[in-house]
């Protein structure tokens, strides 16, 4: 195995009272697919969170590059080399896509490395080209994932973190975000996923995790859960006694 | 008909012009509201303050300091910046994991602060202010532009302009407009969001502070006492714009001048005001998004959840209960006829802040215009009974008048939620109080009804200081009764599910306009006797008796003791009303004191003394 990018240790996270994390740990290494599985209220939304210090966990750490990041603010992990295609993708809908990519490029003060990287964005989503001052919101939902990923990638990031990349996609769009993703690890990046669609995940992914009501249930080297029954009956929907 | 002659006579043009004048200050003040409500979610009741601060600065440099009007406006900016940033910094930022409402009720608490300030350094009169501006004027077709309008209207273009610079051709500006388009989204960016909420308030406050300025100019006078009306007419403009929609903002301040002007033209000037209401009240009832918003483009109601924070309301035990009463009971018999009178005036302000902590707390629709509800009251008591109606039969006719019209003016408001009822019925309260300023006919206008018939009761005189403040304890402790077997019944559970969702509610089967109609009728009846009382109490009042600052009055009671909470907002009044009298160097900075008060509580104790209920 690579060595490990974002590592998440021991996590133990609460919403008040309520506790959503038990003792959970995460790894994803460098120049991996790693995802997370788990149905509604899982707790997989928070574990982004989480990452991104949106979330501060009661205990245990989460470290980048072997760095301490656990409670800083959101600012400075992006700068640690961590970039978001957030849940439904929250572009910024009134801006245009020029505008977008310009703010995932946000933390970076290198002006001509960061033209340099708009125009390889152009390059590697060819169609955005045509459209770089066609305001986000007016976009069909596969093009605006493009946009998210590209907003997502000029951060130059090590690690981008996505949050149910396929949710609201028609199946054609599906296979087209799942090829994204193949070329952004191309570039060298990680991808951490949350997906509640296992098999189109686990067919993607280096590793999973499974997560069930905040705790990790199962993980391992994708094509072995993909083959493992439990998960088979449990996200594919097949009757494990057949 | 004079309206008509008027409608041909007037000379449009020369009316075109101070509307679109007037209109460009109405823009400026609404640009930093629309910024602000677009990256902080959060109508800024502080910008009227700073707007007020702008002006005195500007008097400063240009009256005090003899300084060229092109420095003082630049040192007008920087002020009120520096003045919106620390808004920002002190009163919201620490507020950003509270309910919605706490930032606006900080707001206002600010805005009281910084109004006393103004008056205790430059007096609560207004002053002069002239710039040496030369006094000739160019004919244009029948209408005249002086230098002033000139000046005015290129200040405001310039400041646009930069806004627009600053926006669209920096990065901070692009940080900006993405936090008003998703401020989780940003933050994912990297945007360190308190940057720019700090730079919005900042820009905001520079704004505001020009206007000061500007309209200083124009009126050759600034008035310490203008903060609200200026606030209004910037949140009208925004409300016709569509919130946080900046070019909107500019659209509405522009749309609301010309209305005024042609509107004084056509009616008379002290309409003014009225108009700007009945624009707020016709945009939120038919275009809540703004003129400018294509069909469902952003949501009317962007709050969701509950505004209020909850708590548990603190049990208080019914011994102490009976104890205080027995004690509050034989008070007057101490013999110290000042401390009764007091805590008589604490105990109607505590019969208004019943009603308003049930509606507010209890059914979740946080009214800023509580005080009309006692001047419907009061009026309606007084002129009966100065027309031979027996006070006691008075004092009922009060009630029932406010509950009745009180429920009928709110209705319109039911279907907003969050700052627009917090908006609209602000709005309310001031159409009662222009309604009885220009109706002369029936309230007597400006001039007030006097000679009011003091407290009795169907023959039985209640005017001495013991027999009103029983006669007042006993109303109190009725309506106490009343309002906690309310709560405690199928009704109060009701209401309480419409305040936590009205949606969910209305799955149910629970019309909740019906609900939200009954809460309103109750506490107007009971409001509306707290008003009829202090009327006959008085034997003077007039349209500015219940005014902006006594609603806000009794909004912090009812926070202090608690929303929703009976014994809180008993609490609540007794010390907010009676407190200050009791140290004379207080009683002195009373509006400084309350703003403070406001302030800590929401940051420090937002569910109040008592908890909510």
């Amino acid at each position: 195995m690579n060595k490990p990018l974002l590592e998440m240790k021991n996590i133990n996270s609460f919403y008040g009272p309520v506790q959503v994390h038990f003792d959970l740990s995460m790894t994803v290494p460098e120049n991996s697919i790693v995802c997370l599985l788990g149905g509604n209220a899982s707790g997989k939304s928070t574990t982004m969170k989480t990452i991104l210090g949106l979330q501060v966990p009661k205990s245990g750490t989460v470290s980048m590059e072997g760095r301490d990041i656990t409670g800083l603010p959101t600012p400075e992990i992006v700068r640690s080399g961590i970039a978001t295609v957030p849940e439904a993708r929250r572009l910024f809908g009134d801006m245009t896509v020029r505008e977008n990519l310009m703010m995932g490029a946000y933390t970076r003060t290198d002006k001509p490395a960061i033209a340099e990287d708009f125009e390889r964005m152009l390059e590697l989503f060819p169609r955005l080209k045509e459209r770089v001052s066609q305001k986000a919101g007016t976009m069909s939902g596969g093009e605006q994932q493009m946009v998210a990923m590209a907003r997502a990638l000029m951060a130059r990031p090590k690690l981008i973190c996505m949050d149910e990349p396929t949710m609201g996609l028609s199946p054609l769009f599906v296979d087209r975000v799942l090829e994204l993703i193949a070329t952004v690890r191309s570039t060298g990046v990680s991808v951490f996923m949350v997906e509640q669609n296992a098999s189109i995940a686990l067919s993607i992914a280096d590793y999973g995790y499974v997560l069930q009501t905040g705790r990790i249930m199962l993980e391992g080297p994708a094509s072995d859960l993909l083959a493992d029954p439990r998960i088979r009956s449990a996200y594919l929907g097949e009757d494990i006694a057949a | 008909m004079e309206f008509i002659s008027n409608l041909v006579s007037m000379p449009w043009l020369d009316y075109s012009i101070s509307g679109l004048v007037i209109g460009s200050i109405y823009a400026l003040m609404a640009i930093g509201l629309a910024l602000i409500f677009g990256v902080a979610n959060l109508i800024n009741f502080a910008h009227g303050a700073v707007f007020t601060v702008g002006s005195y600065i500007g008097w400063t440099c240009l009256v005090a300091l003899h300084l060229p009007l092109g420095v003082s406006i630049v040192l007008v900016a920087l002020g009120t910046g520096i003045v919106g940033a620390l808004i920002e910094w002190l009163a919201i930022r620490p507020l950003n994991r509270q309910s919605r409402i706490a930032p606006l009720l900080s707001t206002i608490g600010v805005g009281l602060i910084l109004d006393q300030v103004i008056h205790i350094v430059f007096s609560p009169t207004p002053r002069a202010l002239s710039a040496n501006i030369p006094n000739w004027r160019i004919q244009v077709g029948n209408g005249t532009i002086g230098p002033i309008d000139i000046t005015i209207a290129l200040t405001a273009i310039l400041s646009a302009g930069l806004l627009y610079l600053f926006l669209y051709k920096t990065k901070l500006g692009m940080a900006v407009r993405a936090t008003a388009q998703d401020d989780d989204a940003a933050k994912q960016m990297g945007v360190n969001i308190n940057r720019v909420n700090m730079t919005v308030f900042g820009i905001a406050g520079a704004l505001g502070g020009i206007a000061g300025l500007l309209v200083g100019l124009y009126f050759n006078s600034i008035d310490p006492n203008a903060s609200f009306q200026m606030m209004l007419k910037g949140m009208v403009a925004i409300v016709i714009g569509g919130m946080a929609n900046v070019p909107g903002a500019i659209g509405g301040g522009l749309i609301l001048g010309l209305i005024e002007s042609y509107g004084i033209g056509l009616f008379g000037a002290s309409y003014r005001n009225l108009f700007a209401f009945a624009v707020l009240l016709i945009m939120l009832l038919f275009r809540p998004n703004g003129l400018f918003a294509r069909k469902g483009e952003r949501h009317a109601e962007p709050m969701t959840g509950t505004f209020v924070s909850q708590s548990k309301p603190v049990r208080i035990p019914k011994q102490l209960i009976l104890a205080l009463v027995v004690v509050a009971l034989l008070l007057p018999m101490a013999n110290q006829p000042y401390i009764t009178q007091i805590m008589t005036n604490a105990y109607l302000y505590g019969l208004a802040a019943l009603a308003l902590t049930l509606v507010s707390g209890t059914v979740g629709l946080v009214s800023i215009g509580h005080a009309a509800l006692l001047a419907l009251g009061a009026y309606a008591s007084a002129l009966a009974t100065t027309k031979g109606l027996p006070v006691g039969l008075g004092l009922i006719f009060g009630g029932l008048f406010a509950g009745i019209v009180g429920t009928v003016l709110a209705y319109p408001a039911f279907r907003l939620r969050g700052h627009y009822v917090a908006i609209g019925t602000l709005a309310l309260g001031e159409i009662v109080a222009l309604v009885i300023l220009n109706w002369t006919p029936v309230t007597n206008g400006a001039l007030g009804v006097f000679a009011i018939p003091p407290l009795e009761l169907f023959g039985v005189p209640l005017y001495g200081t013991n027999q009103s403040y029983w006669f007042v304890l006993g109303l109190l402790l009725v309506f106490c009764g009343l309002q906690v077997r309310l709560l405690n019944s199928h009704l109060g559970r009701t209401w309480r599910a419409i305040r936590e969702d009205t949606v969910a509610a209305e799955t149910y089967g629970i019309s909740s306009n019906y609900y939200k109609g009954l809460a309103f009728g109750f506490a107007g009846f009971t409001a509306g006797i707290a008003g009829a009382v202090t009327a006959h109490q008085w034997s003077f009042i007039n349209y500015d008796s219940f005014n902006l600052q006594f609603s806000v009055l009794i909004l912090t009671m009812v926070l202090l003791g608690g929303m929703g909470n009976v014994s809180g907002a008993v609490l609540g009044a007794i010390v907010i009303a009676a407190l200050p009298e009791f140290f004379r160097a207080v009683a002195e900075y009373r509006m400084l004191f309350y703003g403070a008060a406001l302030i800590i509580l929401i940051r420090f104790r937002p569910q109040g003394l008592l908890g909510s209920g």
